[in-house]
């Protein structure tokens, strides 16, 4: 089940591909793909293009895929590993959901950060306390790594 | 495994784009394929029988609202499922005949009589089984020609009918589900397909139930369904299935969910025996043994409308078990690279495998932690050398008491 279903999400994506983002398999392993997502024009993270690599585990749709970025990013939701904070990968994961829209809620939570659930508790509270000195900080490492 | 997927933007740049709505209605959200047995939650959202229940095994909620759910609020839905299969019988040439219409425009008002038509049964659905808010539920009543209330048999039959006639240039082949000249299937290719399926079939042959006497209209059954006898398989259509569908006397009681913890392995074992399942493997395999079984069992004798034999469903079971269990196909790579994935995801076992080339390498604890894996390796070797099984022991010893290996 697992295969047809990602096989069907990749075609998905060929025809109707998401705004800013795109995905596919790494090589021949249909269950692990790369995806891109530019940052989004209304963030500090305009003008990047931050990778992510995803993993579908055997049992796909029952679990949620596992995703991560592989551009360092400055974000409080994202730690230095790239592990995203983000229910709908957790506890929150429905197998009617596909990597499109999981995509997508990490394109908004790109926009809309979540410092009431943080990864990375200093970013949430400069984010909290200092938004222009966060969003300057986001700027530079957007510029560093991922231009 | 199939690797061609059909997708609702099939649709999209036919004469009726529009279809590609109704072909996202008619699907699963868990596996994105045409509803299979589908079941009907408290919350009206609708599913494959077969994927809900694997989903409320992990997580008691509706994938789509999220509501607390139970195995036992779902409830079947014989008139989708009949619905779906018929459109699923024609789906193919009726996007081959919309596609050829978009070329050449020469006014087959006839195809796009029964795509209105189609259309309609599938709105009612749509109003039945998705929860649509009150507007658009208005709208596309405002869009049906006739009267929904009056659409019960009767549109059934004559969506029948017209449908009949799309399937013209193609039809799918009932055992091998492949889609073939219509003219080529009835004379050839069934007899063919016949011929290579009889050893199964004649396990599964079930009397089937009297015909209601409706028109005969011939239309091929749809693939999903397991093959059955010979003589009934034409001639039974859709119609026929869900009006005959409540006096079936192939109900069976439901399998229970089964508390393993509280039971020991001789006793796992008899509950496998008297189900006829096999009983190898370790304890956890005969347990996932069960639990996939209950799945199939319950969808097919609680929900499905034209229940399929036991000896079917463990054909399924055996399927499923040697897709999902690799180190139970006597392939060494498979455990090999089950190992490397595993080892890839937790986190203990990331870290011994940063040090997997220095000194650092805990050798003590890979050992213990792939025991089990190192063992079926083992047996694995032990068969293809049968010669020299002191050696092999030794090495098996080793495994077994990792502390030793230290100390030699």
């Amino acid at each position: 089940m697992s295969l047809k279903r990602i096989t069907k999400e990749l075609n998905d994506l060929g025809r109707d591909p998401p705004t800013s983002c795109s995905a596919g398999p790494v090589g021949d392993d249909v269950y692990h793909w790369q995806a891109s997502i530019m940052g989004p024009p209304d963030s500090p993270y305009a003008g990047g293009v931050f990778f992510l690599s995803i993993h579908f585990p055997t049992d796909y749709p029952f679990k949620p895929p596992k995703i991560a970025f592989t551009t360092k990013i400055y974000h409080p939701n994202i730690n230095a590993n790239g592990n995203i904070c983000l229910d709908i990968l957790k506890d929150q994961w429905s197998p009617a959901l596909t990597i499109s829209k999981v995509l997508l809620s990490i394109c908004s939570l790109l926009t809309d950060a979540n410092p009431d659930d943080p990864l990375v508790p200093e970013i949430a509270h400069i984010y909290k306390t200092d938004r222009a000195k966060y969003e300057a900080q986001a700027r530079e490492w957007t510029k560093k790594y991922a231009v | 495994m199939d690797y061609s997927v059909s997708d609702p933007t099939d649709f999209s740049h036919t004469s009726i784009p529009q279809l590609s709505q109704l072909d996202t209605l008619v699907r699963c959200h868990i596996c994105k394929d045409l509803l299979k047995i589908p079941v009907l939650t408290p919350c009206s959202h609708t599913f494959c029988s077969l994927c809900i229940r694997e989903y409320l095994t992990r997580e008691p909620k509706c994938p789509l609202c999220l509501n607390e759910l139970r195995e036992s609020s779902l409830r079947s839905e014989f008139l989708v499922s009949e619905i779906i299969e018929s459109y699923r019988s024609v789906r193919d040439a009726l996007l081959e005949s919309l596609m050829k219409n978009q070329h050449n425009d020469n006014g087959e008002s006839l195809i796009e009589l029964t795509d209105d038509d189609n259309d309609d049964d599938l709105e009612i659905v749509g109003t039945n089984s998705r929860e649509v808010n009150k507007d658009k539920n208005e709208n596309s009543v405002g869009k049906i020609t006739k009267p929904s209330t009056s659409s019960g048999v009767n549109s059934l039959l004559s969506s029948q009918r017209n449908k009949s006639n799309t399937k013209e240039q193609l039809a799918q082949c009932p055992i091998c589900s492949g889609f073939y000249p219509i003219q080529a299937l009835e004379r050839t290719h069934l007899d063919e397909c016949l011929t290579m399926q009889t050893l199964d079939a004649n396990d599964n042959i079930k009397k089937r139930r009297p015909t209601p006497p409706i028109p005969q209209i011939k239309s091929p059954k749809s693939s999903s369904k397991p093959k059955r006898g010979a003589g009934t398989k034409d001639d039974v259509s859709h119609v026929d299935k869900y009006l005959s569908s409540f006096n079936t006397d192939q109900r069976r009681e439901r399998l229970p969910k089964i508390n393993f913890a509280s039971m020991n392995l001789s006793q796992i074992k008899q509950k496998l025996m008297s189900l006829n399942l096999p009983t190898y493997g370790s304890r956890q395999n005969m347990i996932t043994r069960y639990n996939h079984y209950e799945i199939l069992w319950n969808s097919n004798f609680c929900d499905a409308i034209e229940p399929v034999d036991e000896s079917e469903l463990r054909r399924q079971l055996t399927s499923w078990e040697a897709s999902h269990n690799p180190s139970n196909s006597n392939n060494s790579t498979n455990i090999i690279s089950k190992m490397m994935r595993r080892a890839n995801q937790g986190n203990s076992y990331q870290k011994l495998l940063a040090d997997f080339k220095n000194d650092n390498f805990q050798r003590k604890s890979w050992i213990h932690m792939f025991r089990k894996d190192f063992k079926n390796l083992l047996k694995e070797a032990k068969r293809s050398i049968p010669r020299s099984p002191k050696t092999i022991d030794n090495v098996e010893n080793q495994i077994t008491a990792p502390e030793n290996t230290e100390k030699a």
